[in-house]
């Protein structure tokens, strides 16, 4: 048994590494025809998290994160089946270097913090 | 043996860290101002932070969540943007007034003015954050901090009149002066109570690994640690009230704190009160900037430490840069570190339930903390101080601001 909002909502993700991959921004319900309602997805993105303030504000962050490149613009889903529970944390089998999670941590890293000497 | 050397080590450091340009100005301005009678508020204060430092040191070896990693998982995205917001914007101010407090130092070794060291303080401090370790700036700055001590020697020194000492731990009702006798002692509370302070800890705690078994360590770190830095913070009162209270002279510029220990030391007392000004003020500029970029780090999820290089944390890293410049505007400004000192102390007292209330219910709650959730004391301590503190700022700093001071 699992509440979304206390057990699942807000919850620290790690990736397959251990490494920190984000929050758990969203959670994404598929309605069946005369069966229950199945948790499909998590999403992990800006977008999502600013949706929950403001719609305006997620729209207007969307159209920025598209021009960034192809992929981008919609919130980042990993499917639900891809997680397991890992106090005090969730765990996706997948890479976080592999997905848009990193983006702007990796951007930040090769285009100024690998180039200030030390780093 | 591995533990007593940590256990001392924690003890030092948090007395080593405890004084800073809020408790420093704010214990020297009640001394001044009032001589022991506000003793109290250093007391209340001391006592307050003690029960929160060792909550959030039980919270991380515990439950293995920084407080901000809990806040953010307990009550939600939208509720935690309110202590974020809060946090961050205060906890600027108090940035601010910390690096003024380094180049106030500087400023007075030197003679050159305070807005020409703003940049190479900012360096300093952001080289040491960018380049070494936790445990460097922990222990390594907090052991330097040490020399704050001079403090305690100086009042002993100069005899003070122990029994009135003591009768200024009881709150008693101020003859003279009193809106600015409430607008000092909520300033006293803020500087003690500094939530940077807790939040740094328990990260601290989740980066050198804590687990179950530290948790009666932990208790007797906070209580000594917290317990010897308000001692200091009294120390500093105790001065101030036997050199500027007789002649009813009021702390107004930082150049006035040097003659807290010349009586004591001769000129040797300058030096002590411009490093302790100086070291004191750095390691808290440090310890506030990861602990604000702790705060933003952990609510988002991002991948964050002290021990880890910059390029492994990027976003943790810029984060703590941008807060550094931002602050330093202040300095360049030439914006008096005095005065951003009592706005940032009486606007901490402000905010204090903002940031305890919700932590209060995550260390009630088993989920996180099993058995080891919070007694009556430490709820009703806590409760009760930050209460009074955050009332007491509320109506005292319009009163300090239209009456000005008087």
């Amino acid at each position: 048994m699992m509440h979304l909002f206390a057990d699942v909502l807000d919850e620290q993700l790690h990736d397959v590494n251990g490494n920190k991959a984000g929050r758990i921004d969203g959670i994404v319900l598929e309605l069946r025809d005369d069966k229950p309602p199945r948790l499909a997805y998590v999403e992990v993105s800006p977008i999502t998290l600013l949706a929950r303030f403001s719609q305006r504000l997620a729209h207007w962050f969307a159209r920025f994160d598209r021009r960034l490149g192809p992929g981008r613009g919609a919130p980042f889903r990993i499917p639900w089946n891809r997680l397991t529970r890992e106090d005090p944390a969730f765990k996706m089998d997948l890479d976080v270097e592999g997905t848009p999670i990193n983006a702007f941590e990796d951007w930040l890293r090769e285009r100024i913090v690998d180039h200030i000497p030390g780093s | 043996m591995k533990k007593v050397l940590q256990l001392a080590l924690g003890i030092v450091t948090s007395v080593g860290g405890f004084l800073e340009i809020g408790s420093i100005t704010t214990a020297a301005q009640a001394g001044a101002g009032f001589g022991y009678q506000l003793v109290w508020s250093i007391l209340l204060g001391t006592i307050c932070i003690a029960f929160l430092v060792e909550m959030s040191g039980r919270c991380a070896a515990v439950s293995k969540h920084t407080i901000p990693d809990a806040m953010r998982e307990r009550f939600g995205a939208r509720f935690y943007a309110i202590p974020l917001i809060v946090m961050l914007g205060v906890s600027l101010l108090v940035l601010a007034a910390e690096l003024g407090g380094v180049g106030a130092a500087l400023h007075l070794a030197t003679g050159i003015s305070i807005p020409v060291w703003a940049v190479p303080v900012l360096l300093l401090a952001w080289a040491l954050l960018w380049y070494t370790s936790f445990s460097v700036i922990e222990n390594g700055v907090s052991l330097l901090g040490l020399v704050t001590v001079a403090f305690a020697v100086g009042a002993v020194k100069l005899h003070p009149d122990y029994a009135a000492v003591a009768h200024g731990v009881l709150p008693t009702l101020p003859h003279e002066k009193a809106s600015n006798y409430w607008f000092v002692a909520v300033s006293v509370l803020g500087a003690s109570i500094s939530p940077y302070l807790y939040y740094f800890y328990s990260s601290g705690a989740i980066e050198e690994k804590w687990d179950e078994s530290y948790v009666g360590m932990n208790r007797a770190i906070a209580a000594m640690g917290m317990g010897f830095g308000g001692f200091l913070s009294i120390a500093v009162l105790v001065l101030a009230a036997i050199i500027f209270h007789p002649g009813n002279i009021e702390v107004k510029h930082y150049q006035q704190l040097p003659m807290l220990l010349t009586p004591a030391f001769g000129r040797p007392g300058f030096w002590l009160v411009v490093a302790s000004l100086g070291i004191a003020c750095l390691g808290a500029t440090l310890e506030i900037s990861l602990s604000l970029a702790y705060l933003v780090a952990q609510g988002f999820g991002w991948e964050w430490g002290e021990d880890l290089s910059p390029s492994d944390d990027a976003r943790f890293s810029l984060t703590y840069t941008l807060l550094l410049v931002a602050a330093s505007l202040f300095a360049l400004l030439g914006v008096d570190p005095l005065k951003l000192t009592e706005i940032s102390m009486a606007l901490t007292a402000a905010s204090l339930p903002v940031g305890v209330f919700p932590f209060l219910i995550l260390m009630n709650d088993r989920e996180y903390l099993h058995e080891h959730v919070n007694g009556w004391l430490s709820n009703g301590v806590v409760l009760l101080v930050s209460l009074i503190a955050a009332v007491l700022a509320i109506v005292s700093i319009p009163l300090e601001l239209i009456g000005g001071g008087g």
